[in-house]
């Protein structure tokens, strides 16, 4: 059997095991309400009907995204390989002629494929909608839907890595639970309070090198630089670092690879030494 | 398929799993694992598919110590079914065995009739979840007959079958020539009449290992030979009485009359003397019957 397949074979179950239970469909539904709903409605309280206007349809969107695709991801792989382990069933997994890196690729890719369903029929629809209505400009839309990706990928690996952590999924959850509060807004808060209680002091270089320890901040400054029109109606322009996007792009390559890594790591260092749970 | 233990044992932390085991399984020989709760049967088991590293000491296949990508080539030909494993409910039984033909690249086309052999044709296509205990079981076996293994190391398959399922399961696992088959188990009397050679496993550390026989001849437990009087003219309890008697004389064991028969414990080394004797007496005889000890009591003895 060749290594593809087997990764594809685990890959392949995966994602049928997400579509099965409807979780995909579920999620996919919801974004779709909120995103239809913070765009067409979202401006009601000020008295606008209908979307705004492009560059604030964006930056909503872009707002939605930063915290609710990192939950997602963060939750739906939490218990991923712990919860196999628990059933036994990883146990007729790895005594088959596949090595722990190729379930675990594999499983990765499923979820990947996964939540990346979910979110394109949710974001597909609302920028088709977006476009009838507010003219707003497809490829820029094509970029934020990249990196919404992009940014379910990361957490996503983030989510594998916590699941080999735990001793149990319920754990698993809570610390996801944990890590989600911590990117979205504990560090933020913790940055703007650095930049507060040190004005001027800090060199740009630090604040700089801060933004890319947190994936959901390079996800921000690259869909600033990258859409834009999302920049303006949060008043964000001349805020953006001088980052080089492809840093930035690197920086969340490397946010996806190395928990990845980590996660395939310890994995086989707790299966060979019989610690998994 | 031979496998050969050097000196492997398994420690989990201060725990003792298992104490260095030195152990040779020949290639076709179907050999079983017995032991209580707690023994080392499943620790021993996982370090044999290599699910589980060895603390110490190593595991030789086929004479040579495998690597990763051996033991790829291994698992090819090897099916393993755990003593708890909870399948995916969601899916099929089909959809399951399909799964796991995957995994190990045989051909889908061997889920179908391996259902069929199983006796889950019929429920292939119900949810795994809505399976009884016994078809869980049968699934579980199914997933590791995947492919004709040469290899099949099974962690207690009797949990849950009736004797009907027993006997079917091991027509099911002896379809294939030469396979080598590990197992363990709980119920002795069962696996003895069917496994080669027995290991009775004692708080990780080998008890005893043999045959049923040489087990039975090496703990010496007596054998006992129960006597059916004849009932004369004379009246029952005179000639229950005068036989017993005789049977006194002989001097060859521990004799009590249990319900009209007279049982004799006896010494293995001293049975043949007692049936001889038992020969002379033949005109107040009806019938005698040899009872040799369970291997249950020989491992009661061991272990």
């Amino acid at each position: 059997m060749k290594r593809v397949d087997a990764i594809r074979a685990v890959a392949a179950k995966e994602l049928a095991d997400r579509l099965r239970n409807r979780w995909v469909w579920t999620v996919s539904a919801l974004l779709l309400a909120t995103t239809l709903s913070l765009t067409f409605l979202g401006a009601t309280p000020i008295g606008v009907v209908g979307a705004p206007g492009p560059g604030a349809v964006m930056a909503s969107l872009l707002n939605l995204a930063v915290y609710l695709v990192p939950l997602l991801a963060l939750v739906m792989g939490a218990g991923v390989v712990i919860d196999e382990k628990r059933r036994g069933v990883l146990d007729l997994i790895l005594v088959s002629p596949i090595s722990s890196g190729e379930y675990f690729l594999g499983a990765f890719l499923g979820y990947a494929l996964a939540l990346s369903i979910a979110l394109v029929t949710s974001f597909v629809p609302t920028g088709i909608a977006l476009a009838f209505t507010t003219g707003i400009d497809p490829t820029e839309f094509a970029r934020l839907l990249a990196l919404v990706l992009a940014l379910g990928t990361v957490f996503l690996a983030l989510s594998f890595l916590i699941s080999i952590l735990s001793r149990d999924p319920a754990r698993g959850v809570a610390s996801s639970v944990l890590v989600w509060v911590l990117a979205v807004f504990v560090f933020d808060l913790a940055v703007v309070g650095l930049l507060v209680a040190y004005p001027g002091e800090l060199p740009p270089l630090v604040f700089e090198g801060l933004l890319l320890l947190n994936p959901a901040d390079i996800f921000r400054v690259l869909a600033f630089t990258w859409t834009g029109s999302a920049a303006a109606p949060l008043g964000l322009t001349g805020l953006t670092p001088t980052i080089p996007p492809a840093v930035l792009t690197l920086a969340l390559v490397l946010w996806m690879i190395v928990p990845l890594l980590l996660g395939h790591r310890l994995f086989q260092r707790r299966l060979a030494m019989d610690t998994l749970i | 398929m031979t496998i050969r233990l050097d000196g492997v044992s398994k420690r989990f932390g201060t725990v003792t799993a298992v104490a260095p085991i030195d152990l040779e399984i020949g290639d076709g020989e179907w050999f079983g694992l017995f032991g209580r709760n707690g023994s080392g049967k499943t620790s021993l088991l996982r370090m044999l598919v290599g699910l589980s590293r060895p603390s110490s000491g190593r595991v030789l296949l086929d004479g040579t110590e495998p690597t990763a990508e051996v033991w790829r080539q291994v698992r090819r030909g090897l099916g393993f079914m755990p003593e708890r494993v909870v399948m995916f409910e969601d899916q099929t039984g089909e959809q399951t065995l399909r799964y796991f033909a995957r995994l190990k690249g045989v051909s889908v086309t061997e889920v179908g009739p391996l259902l069929e052999q199983v006796g889950l044709s019929t429920a292939a296509i119900r949810q795994v979840g809505t399976y009884s205990k016994g078809m869980l079981q049968r699934l579980n076996l199914a997933q590791a007959l995947l492919g004709d293994p040469r290899l099949l190391v099974l962690d207690e398959p009797l949990s849950g079958l009736d004797v009907q399922g027993v006997k079917e399961l091991f027509e099911l696992l002896g379809t294939v020539e030469g396979r080598t088959v590990v197992l363990s188990s709980h119920r002795l009397p069962v696996m003895s009449r069917f496994v080669d050679r027995i290991c009775v496993l004692r708080a990780g550390r080998i008890a005893a290992l043999g045959t049923e026989e040489e087990l039975q001849r090496r703990v010496g437990l007596p054998a006992r030979v129960v006597v059916h009087p004849v009932h004369s003219a004379a009246g029952a309890n005179e000639s229950h009485g005068s036989l017993s008697a005789e049977i006194e004389r002989l001097n060859a064991g521990t004799l009590v009359s249990l319900n009209g028969r007279l049982v004799v414990s006896v010494a293995q080394s001293e049975k043949l003397r007692l049936l001889a004797g038992l020969d002379g007496l033949g005109a107040a005889i009806d019938s005698v019957r040899v009872e040799e000890p369970s291997l249950e009591e020989v491992l009661l003895e061991t272990s």
